[in-house]
């Protein structure tokens, strides 16, 4: 994931495992009363209230990709979208670990496999409306998920069921062109049951159930990508009003049933969600109390957070979870010398994360990253290969060392790719530019506009090899908190593309090609994946075609106004499901 | 000029016309008038003497000045990614502060900035003023079709969409070409595309003013003698566009100054670690950082703006003291 779709989890050391099918219809945790204080939000459930009423204000500095659950890949949407959309599947509202749990969300319990692994059965819960009053059928679903093949109308969400289903999958161009096809891999043999066919073995079912794509759509209601408007509700809120890059408001849902999705609440009469604000506004409303809510969910900007840190009472109502992003440089395997991997592991030791860290943000921006996943996707493990944590200032003389490995003593001269519209992207490449130079390793940098870094520059093979960049910045948070879900894109040997390549490095490793295949094989228990996860992760590193810079955190504000606020791990903001006003 | 109707009490009266004083009345040639004129001109005086200044700095400074790509981490607060101490961390070491983030030198990111931003704009503006008196010469006195031809080119480079081509072309470019890379192609790269689309403000100056001139009784005179194309070209027109061609070369430097720091602002200028500064600006603008260290951005603001300035006042004194009449 490239952009603001971060989706992952918030840092909590020591998670064990993520327990799946045993949930059932977890219902919400049983909050406990806070005072608040820095941090509280990571923890517990700040300002617990089941008083209704008020009206809740948002506010984001740009606009969301689209408003239809079925057309977005933004962190913030996926959390938000909730309140008037509900998954298949759905994450725990709760704090911690516990937050990371997929539970049933539309459905009425986990989805079952067969024993082959290619068949996925979920059963709906029974007798449950649309905003409108029509019922809600497992068909809703089966069209919600045919919707997003039409790739030329709702462009932006992601695209596991093309890649995952059996049967016309790979063909079908949705219901929009192709109004009298039929996605044949998908079944609804009753109005409560959905049945997916698969074209192999995955296990990970539950966490792509819990995409907002498989909320239900009426076919007689959607529009299209316009069908964002005014998308007919399975939550506890609907729209009222919509000016298109302006404003949107939601009411309550008239027709809602707190059993549909008790992980969200109906709590305030109207939600405000006010759009391309300036973004520095956003901040002093939001401390001065003018609105609740940054959209966004990214933290503050620079000039509130000198405010907030330095004030005793405003840090007390700010929490600075990890967003369950990593900001690392891609080293290439291919582009010479660092097809060596001594020369790699070079670049390793020699990197300083201390001025890394401060050009992604400082302490409060994130933890100086030692691994190639963040900690708390299910089967971390810590380890310090390269000593970013002991010689937080880059360790030159094991650099030197891999450097007469390599058979380059004296160092070596590559090209490093950037975006230059991205200030923190700049900063970093010329962080390690800095800290390369005094053991002879000379970057040359090369900016590129972000919209076009994947798809024409740093995403592209061939002009890699042919321009000699070595080193590229990237960022990534998973789609589902689980190591398959982060490395598949990133190190899979079959994930390299001729452009739009999202695994820069060209890695194809057999040890790690062959873990992730096992992490979906049928049958694979969870302790398996444990080990899967840390053993790819390892591996990776000892390979050094990733170097990490750190675990992204954000500076959030916690608005005294609202009730019921929690760190939500896996969005790594707020619970937007929950939230409440006094 | 418009006699003053009521002259100063420190401004002497027309002196140099009207030869008066104790000295013998010499002659004086239309160069020395206008110096005379430019001499009294004290806002335009003070505007050459700062852009004398500033070529003095970009030609010498860099060599005095720390180097600009050294990191202090230890002069900057990472949690607030601020600068310690008051106005950007203001010290003995660093007199105009450190930048946020990285704690490099302020004082030499300017002062290397001042070469960069200068080199290019007086190469850009020297490219324009060639190519646009070459054009405009040809296009007044030869006039016909290749006149209309040419006149038709302006109009396409005016209405190019430069900005959209500068970004697309940066980034089409090759690390290396023409036996250049890194920033000594970028450079190149800059000074053509901003000298390249800008001569045509300066080629229909010339145009107008070789329209009007050619037509004047000296030239007629020149030709009734027998004086051929490249004679009246070089011997009659040119020594009467000289002074078009300073005073608007002197008014497109500010412009091609703010070019340059328009691109670096969009990311399509030098490559950093090279400051310049329209890239300081844009990473003041654009990390957000001038809300927390406002010198960040006050610093590299305040050399565009003097230099800007400065080549503007001293270019309008130098228009008014070789055209007296456009005042």
């Amino acid at each position: 994931m490239r952009r603001r779709r971060t989706i992952g989890l918030a840092a909590f050391s020591g998670i064990t495992a993520l327990v799946l099918a045993a949930c059932g219809s977890g219902g919400s945790p049983s909050p406990s009363p806070t005072s608040g204080g820095y941090n509280a939000a990571i923890s517990s459930v700040v300002a617990p209230s089941s008083h209704k009423g008020g009206t809740i204000t948002y506010s984001q500095s740009s606009v969301p990709d689209s408003t239809d659950p079925g057309n977005t890949y933004y962190a913030f949407n996926w959390n938000f979208t909730r309140l008037y959309a509900t998954p298949l599947m759905t994450y725990k509202s709760c704090p911690g670990t516990c937050g990371l749990q997929v539970v049933p969300g539309l459905a009425a319990a986990p989805g079952t496999v067969s024993s082959d692994g290619l068949t996925w059965t979920y059963h709906i819960k029974p007798n449950m409306k649309f905003s409108d009053g029509t019922p809600i059928t497992s068909a809703d679903v089966k069209y919600a998920i045919e919707r997003t093949f039409a790739k030329d109308v709702l462009v932006n969400g992601p695209s596991y069921w093309q890649i995952l289903l059996a049967g016309n999958a790979a063909k079908y161009k949705g219901p929009y062109k192709d109004p009298k096809g039929d996605l044949t891999s998908v079944d609804t043999p009753d109005p409560t049951t959905i049945v997916f066919h698969l074209a192999k073995p995955f296990a990970d079912m539950n966490y792509v159930a819990a995409i907002p794509q498989t909320a239900p759509v009426p076919k007689a209601k959607d529009k299209g990508a316009n069908y964002q408007l005014n998308p007919i509700s399975s939550g506890p809120y609907m729209f009222q009003s919509y000016q298109l890059n302006k404003q949107y408001t939601l009411v309550k849902n008239p027709n809602w049933n707190p059993a549909l999705n008790p992980q969200v609440k109906q709590l305030a009469d109207k939600i405000v969600v006010n759009l391309n604000a300036n973004a520095n506004d956003i901040d002093n409303r939001l401390i001065a109390g003018g609105i609740q809510m940054d959209q966004a969910g990214t933290g503050v900007q620079s000039a509130a957070r000198a405010r907030i840190l330095s004030s005793p009472s405003l840090k007390a109502s700010s929490d600075d979870p990890i967003t369950g992003f990593l900001w690392f440089e891609y080293i290439n395997t291919k582009v010479p010398p660092l097809n060596n991997v001594h020369c790699r592991m070079a670049v390793m030791y020699a990197a300083n994360k201390t001025t890394l860290q401060n050009a992604y943000g400082g302490p409060y921006g994130g933890d100086i990253a030692s691994t190639a996943m963040p900690p708390n996707i299910v089967g971390f493990q810590k380890f310090d290969l390269y000593h970013a944590l002991s010689k937080p200032g880059g360790d030159p003389a094991s650099a030197k060392q891999q450097l007469a490995a390599c058979g380059h003593p004296s160092g070596f001269t590559t090209g490093m790719a950037y975006r230059s519209d991205r200030p923190r992207d700049t900063a970093a490449a010329q962080a390690l530019q800095a800290a390369l130079a005094p053991v002879g390793i000379k970057l040359q940098l090369h900016g590129y506009p972000s919209g076009t870094y994947y798809s024409n520059y740093a995403g592209v093979p061939a002009y890699v090899h042919s321009h000699d960049l070595g080193i590229a910045t990237g960022g990534w948070g998973a789609d589902w908190p689980d190591a398959w879900g982060w490395f598949q894109s990133l190190v899979a040997g079959n994930a390299i593309a001729s452009a739009g390549n999202t695994n820069i490095g060209e890695l194809n490793d057999p040890v790690v090609n062959s873990a992730l295949d096992k992490m979906q094989a049928p049958g694979v228990s969870q302790a398996e994946k444990n080990t899967l996860a840390n053993q790819i992760n390892t591996q990776v590193m000892k390979d050094a075609v990733m170097l990490p810079a750190v675990y992204a955190k954000a500076l959030l504000y916690r608005s005294p106004d609202l009730t019921n606020v929690v760190v939500q791990p896996y969005y790594g903001m707020y619970d937007y499901g929950t939230l409440g006003t006094k | 000029m418009t006699a003053p109707l009521e002259a100063p009490a420190d401004a002497a009266p027309e002196t140099v016309l009207a030869g008066a004083g104790a000295k013998a009345i010499e002659g004086r040639s239309l160069g020395q008038i206008a110096w005379m004129r430019l001499r009294r001109d004290k806002v335009a005086m003070a505007g050459g003497i700062v852009i004398i200044f500033l070529i003095l700095v970009a030609i010498i400074g860099p060599f005095l000045v720390q180097d600009p790509t050294i990191y202090h981490n230890n002069l900057i607060n990472p949690t607030f990614s601020r600068p310690n101490g008051p106005l950007g961390g203001i010290s003995a070491a660093h007199p105009l502060g450190v930048e946020p983030v990285t704690g490099r030198d302020m004082l030499s990111r300017v002062v290397n900035g001042a070469r960069v931003s200068l080199l290019i704009a007086f190469l850009a503006t020297a490219l324009a003023v060639v190519i646009g008196v070459v054009m405009g010469v040809i296009a007044g006195y030869f006039g016909g079709w290749g006149d209309a031809v040419i006149a038709r080119l302006m109009d396409i480079f005016l209405a190019f969409p430069l900005l959209v081509f500068a970004i697309a072309l940066v980034g089409v470019m090759p690390n290396s070409a023409f036996g250049l890379s890194g920033n000594g192609l970028r450079i190149w790269l800059l000074v053509f595309i901003i000298g390249f689309f800008a001569w045509p403000y300066m080629g229909r100056i010339i145009r107008g003013q070789t329209l009007s001139l050619r037509e004047r009784e000296f030239v007629d005179a020149a030709r009734s003698l027998g004086a051929r194309g490249p004679y009246v070209l070089f011997r009659e027109l040119l020594p009467n566009l000289w002074g078009p061609i300073l005073v608007y070369s002197t008014l497109l430097i500010p412009t091609n100054i703010l070019f340059e720091a328009a691109l670096s602002y969009l990311g399509v200028g030098i490559i950093p670690p090279q400051p310049t500064w329209g890239g300081m600006l844009s990473d003041a603008v654009s990390g957000g950082y001038y809300a927390i260290d406002p010198m960040f951005m006050i610093i590299p603001g305040f050399a565009i703006f003097i230099t800007v300035l400065a080549f503007n006042l001293f270019g309008d004194g130098l228009r008014d003291a070789l055209d007296p009449r456009s005042r």
